[in-house]
């Protein structure tokens, strides 16, 4: 058990160097998800079928299958097409348009809990469409769904672990290295959960702490 | 008087509007010279806000015509941000925008709709809220105003993009009794301004005093159009009479 934990704690910068690329993964990924996720919301809402079916569409395809599938796809599909990506690239963006999908959902939500005299009173100003999404109803609407967001934030670091599978080294998968030289599954499988806890409940802190920050008086 | 002047701003033939199977308009004809101030009043239902928000084109129209400043306003050949610019629209509800102070309410449009610069606009809204009595609320966010203190914003909001024409549309039905009346002044003295005004509202009050020809709309027609005088003292028609007897 001492011997357990001597190597947790030697194997702790290794493990550390991994928490990093998982928060580099996750952060890139969740920007990426961001502004899918807010133009897909925005064209499922659109009164022109040609955005609004396609938005449709991509929202129910990645929502309806395997993020574990869709990783696959990119990173092992694409080549067999003539479409290489990168390792961490394919990572990033299989988690991305993955949580674009969620965050799409999120955003059209969020976009049509602000009352429709916003948008008037925007228009008889004589704001644009962009100009009125912009300066008046994403402000409003991003405020009102960071709860959501901050959850889809938490999921998607949790969900970072799965891209272990095509040997980025974050996380998972940095514990995984300890284990194959060590043998010591159970501490450094704890050693890992651990910091993962760390890492999402202090995005959950710095979430709340972005709500009450950001609220409208 | 020059001819240019003698030009109605607004000239309305014939408009049509339903939703879905609902008629609301039934074929509008109206006038409106520079300076004039209209009052649209008659029951809920009747059609008064469509009329309005296809002035501006909030609403679309079925058929008929608007000429804005001698200009036929047409759906391919318009900009209706343009238009919009040209018109100020005060709502029931405000339509504050929440998250920005009083004072960003102001300015925000003429920033990024007309982009002038952001010195010149300052001063301007802080004229106008001087006007409208809010000065000292400028770096209040809406939340923290009265309904009263909210739609003197609104007006003041509108102002900043130096319209030709505002349309109010029941500004004053949302307000507590005793709050009216402060939005009411704001109104009376844009009046005596010189601005054009088509006013919708429940006020007959205001209507007596301000207006310079009061229309009675029902059913999606104007029943019946005049002077404060010949409408609510001479009522010609039955039902602009019956509508009168249920609100005076």
């Amino acid at each position: 058990m001492a011997y357990a934990f001597e190597v947790t704690i030697k194997s702790l910068p290794f493990l550390l160097e991994g928490a990093l690329r998982t928060l580099q993964i996750t952060s890139l990924a969740v920007l990426l998800g961001l502004i899918i996720g807010t133009l897909v919301g925005m064209a499922k809402l659109s009164k022109y079928k040609i955005l609004s079916y396609p938005a449709v569409v991509y929202v129910e395809f990645l929502r309806g299958t395997p993020l574990l599938v869709q990783i696959f796809i990119i990173y092992f599909g694409l080549p067999a097409i003539g479409i290489n990506i990168p390792r961490y690239p394919s990572g990033i963006i299989a988690l991305g348009i993955n949580s674009g999908a969620y965050i799409a959902e999120i955003v059209r939500a969020g976009i049509q809990s602000i009352p429709k005299g916003q948008t008037e009173a925007a228009k008889s100003l004589g704001m644009t469409y962009w100009q009125t999404m912009r300066h008046i109803i994403l402000p409003q609407a991003f405020r009102n769904i960071l709860p959501a967001l901050g959850n889809e934030f938490i999921a998607l670091t949790k969900d970072s672990s799965l891209v272990s599978v095509i040997a980025i080294r974050e996380l998972l998968r940095s514990g995984q290295i300890v284990i194959s030289r060590t043998y010591q599954s159970f501490a450094v499988y704890i050693a890992v959960a651990l910091i993962y806890f760390i890492l999402t409940f202090t995005l959950s802190r710095i979430v709340r702490w972005t709500e009450k920050k950001v609220a409208i008086p | 008087m020059n001819s240019a002047d003698s030009k109605p701003i607004l000239r309305i033939e014939n408009l049509w509007k339903s939703f879905g199977k609902l008629q609301v308009l039934k074929g509008i004809n109206l006038e409106v010279d520079k300076a004039e101030v209209i009052v649209v009043i008659g029951p809920s239902g009747g059609g008064k806000s469509t009329l309005l928000r296809c002035i501006n084109h909030l609403e679309r129209y079925d058929r008929g015509k608007i000429w804005f400043q001698g200009e036929l306003i047409d759906e391919t050949s318009t900009d209706m941000n343009v238009l919009r610019t040209k018109i100020g629209m005060v709502f029931q509800q405000f339509n504050l925008f929440p998250h920005l102070r009083v004072i960003d309410n102001l300015i925000l449009a003429p920033k990024i709709v007309k982009k002038l610069d952001e010195k010149s606009t300052m001063e301007k809204a802080k004229e106008l809220l001087k006007r409208v009595g809010l000065l000292e609320k400028m770096n209040e966010y809406p939340s923290k105003l009265s309904g009263g203190q909210q739609q003197r914003v609104a007006i003041a909001r509108a102002l900043m993009m130096d319209p030709i024409l505002m349309l109010f549309d029941e500004p004053t039905s949302a307000l507590d009794p005793e709050l009216v009346g402060e939005v009411l002044d704001v109104m009376k003295n844009l009046a005596n301004d010189g601005m054009t005004m088509i006013v919708v509202t429940h006020e007959i009050g205001f209507a007596r005093e301000v207006a310079d020809r009061v229309v009675f709309i029902d059913g999606g027609i104007i029943v019946e159009s005049g002077t404060p005088d010949e409408i609510f003292k001479n009522p010609k028609h039955p039902r602009t009479r019956e509508f009168l007897r249920k609100v005076l």
